[in-house]
């Protein structure tokens, strides 16, 4: 090393740099949660202060209104009720698919994984539209039926594929093992698949609850007054021409913090889930 | 692995039932009914038109302006997130691990939000009276500059910019996990051998990452060009149409203006456009992955 101070302050330049970065990215995407989370506990008058202040009276108002005079506690139970059953019904029906396209020997099982991925290619719109009309053809529009079946078919395809991946990664002996043991492939199934696959499993039925948690296009077109969903509710307040922003604010910070705490216990898992297997965490 | 035919398809069965009748039947119907005009409700007296409806969208202005909107929107969007959440990811390798994860923990955050929630924040924050974005633009004199959601000229970047804040985040989770399976030895071997920063990311990072990216892109770019809830929130394809992506503009003349024929049409068209694009890139990722 010739020039030992040289380099030395050049080192620190740069992580001096890097910090800033980091800092300025953390304030970019924390900033605006933080800013709607202060503005749910504000009072009209300083919601309207420029710039926002962070020194006020703190108050509880906004979410009595959004609760109590704004249906929210309601649109809370059916959010819940249709993420639930249709996180349920992907990760159930999703599991036994994975399970038979990979340890069963299926002709054709790669092409009928590909198939379910062609899902991921249809725009919302598409589905949207026709099954609408169909659905008020039968009479179940306005009922949870539209949201759980969507909810489903379009988390079905990433499901099948995070738990393909996962039974795959199992050692293959195990289920040979129990095979050769005298357990049936359904057996086999459910004493030893399931219950390695289970983080898998966990992963899989957050991500796909969250996503239904959060849908808007199916939940504000197939519901009605009495079906409507978080999102629903507050795409009403946000769609009229002057916003309410304190009620809306305590709406949207009810709806995104329950995601945002469970997302910090499923972090290892959104690459994977996200992409469907195709990049491991 | 064993052969349990029965069984198998007992069990693959009720997976293909939901997609056939989530799926598989609306799109069928979808394609059925762009060939007839009529409006909701009244599918009885629908009048068969054939193909009229897609020789309309052909020479639709409108309806070939939401398509540029759409491509400009999904090339806007997603150049600058991957820019941004690449770019992030290197840092964040580069730093301590236990920083990182939990640095990674904030910066994921934005990605657990509802859309129509992210609209609501940037709607508060772009509000020309009130907003954040013009104080903060104010310290640099930008704020007469910018047009926010309000001028036809800026509402698609002000939009794509909440999609940025909004999608960044899957990018750089992504990136990561892509970065973390780059083993340090090459980057030790190529320090050694006297490369720079410059020169380890552009001839071990960037070509080591390239499947995933091509992942990212896809998912990113196929979500981008379906974008519907973000703009729903903030502008509802306004003003002057100048944010009127093609999921937006099917929706608008199906709910709103009640031409279902005409617009199934162009939702078939959206995903036509959609299959054209990203089904190569598609084929290339996931084919060989089984």
């Amino acid at each position: 090393m010739k020039h030992p101070k040289n380099l030395d302050f050049k080192k620190w330049l740069v992580n001096l740099l890097k910090i800033i970065a980091l800092a300025l990215f953390l304030l970019w995407t924390i900033g605006p949660i933080l800013l709607v989370i202060l503005t749910s506990l504000k009072n009209q008058k300083d919601i309207f202060t420029v710039p926002p202040t962070f020194i006020f009276r703190l108050t509880l108002d906004n979410y009595s209104r959004a609760l109590v005079a704004g249906d929210f506690a309601r649109y809370f139970v059916n959010s819940a009720f249709v993420a639930l059953v249709s996180s349920l019904l992907s990760v159930g029906l999703g599991t036994f698919c994975a399970y038979a396209l990979v340890s069963l020997r299926v002709r054709f099982a790669s092409l009928i994984a590909q198939l379910f991925l062609l899902g991921k290619l249809v725009p919302a719109i598409t589905m949207l539209l026709p099954l609408f009309a169909l659905l008020n053809m039968v009479g179940l529009l306005g009922t949870f039926v539209g949201p759980i079946l969507a909810h489903t078919a379009i988390n079905l395809p990433f499901v099948i594929w995070l738990i393909m991946g996962f039974i795959r990664d199992l050692p293959e002996d195990l289920e040979a093992a129990a095979l050769v043991d005298g357990c049936t492939a359904m057996q086999a199934f459910w004493k030893i698949v399931v219950p390695l696959v289970l983080p898998g499993l966990a992963a899989s039925m957050i991500l796909s609850a969250q996503f239904s948690w959060n849908e808007l296009v199916f939940a504000l077109q197939l519901t009605n007054l009495d079906t409507y969903t978080l999102p629903v509710g507050i795409s009403k307040f946000v769609g009229s021409i002057s916003v309410d922003w304190g009620k809306s604010s305590a709406a949207a910070t009810l709806t995104m913090v329950p995601m945002i705490i469970i997302g910090c216990f499923i972090q290892k898992y959104i690459a994977k889930g996200t992409t469907g297997g195709a990049v491991k965490g | 692995m064993i052969r349990r035919p029965y069984l198998a398809m007992f069990l693959i069965l009720p997976a293909v039932t939901v997609v056939i009748f989530a799926m598989l039947i609306p799109l069928g119907y979808g394609l059925v009914m762009s060939l007839f005009d009529y409006k909701i409700g009244s599918e009885t007296s629908a009048t068969f038109v054939f193909l009229k409806n897609y020789v309309r969208f052909l020479q639709d202005p409108l309806a070939i302006k939401s398509l540029v909107i759409t491509l400009a929107f999904t090339g806007l969007a997603l150049s600058l997130e991957l820019l941004l959440g690449v770019g992030m990811a290197v840092l964040l390798r580069s730093i301590p691990e236990r920083w990182a994860r939990i640095l990674g923990a904030f910066y994921s955050m934005p990605l657990l939000v509802s859309p129509i929630i992210v609209g609501l924040i940037w709607r508060y924050m772009y509000d020309p009276t009130f907003g954040v974005v013009y104080y903060v633009l104010s310290w640099f004199g930008l704020d007469s500059v910018f047009g926010g959601l309000e001028k036809p000229g800026w509402a698609l970047f002000s939009v794509a910019i909440a999609d940025v804040w909004e999608t960044t985040p899957f990018v750089l989770i992504v990136a990561s996990a892509g970065l973390a399976n780059i083993p340090k030895e090459l980057y030790e071997a190529a320090r050694i051998d006297g490369a720079n920063a410059l020169y380890s990311l552009m001839r071990i990072t960037l070509p080591l990452l390239k499947k995933v990216l091509l992942v990212v892109i896809i998912i990113r770019g196929t979500d981008a060009f379906r974008v519907f809830d973000i703009i729903y929130a903030l502008t509802g394809g306004g003003p002057g149409n100048s944010t009127l992506s093609l999921s937006i503009y099917a929706f608008q003349k199906g709910f709103d203006q009640y031409e279902m024929g005409y617009a199934m049409t162009i939702s078939i068209m959206t995903m036509a456009a959609l299959v054209v694009v990203f089904a190569p890139l598609m084929k290339k990722s996931y084919g060989r992955s089984l």
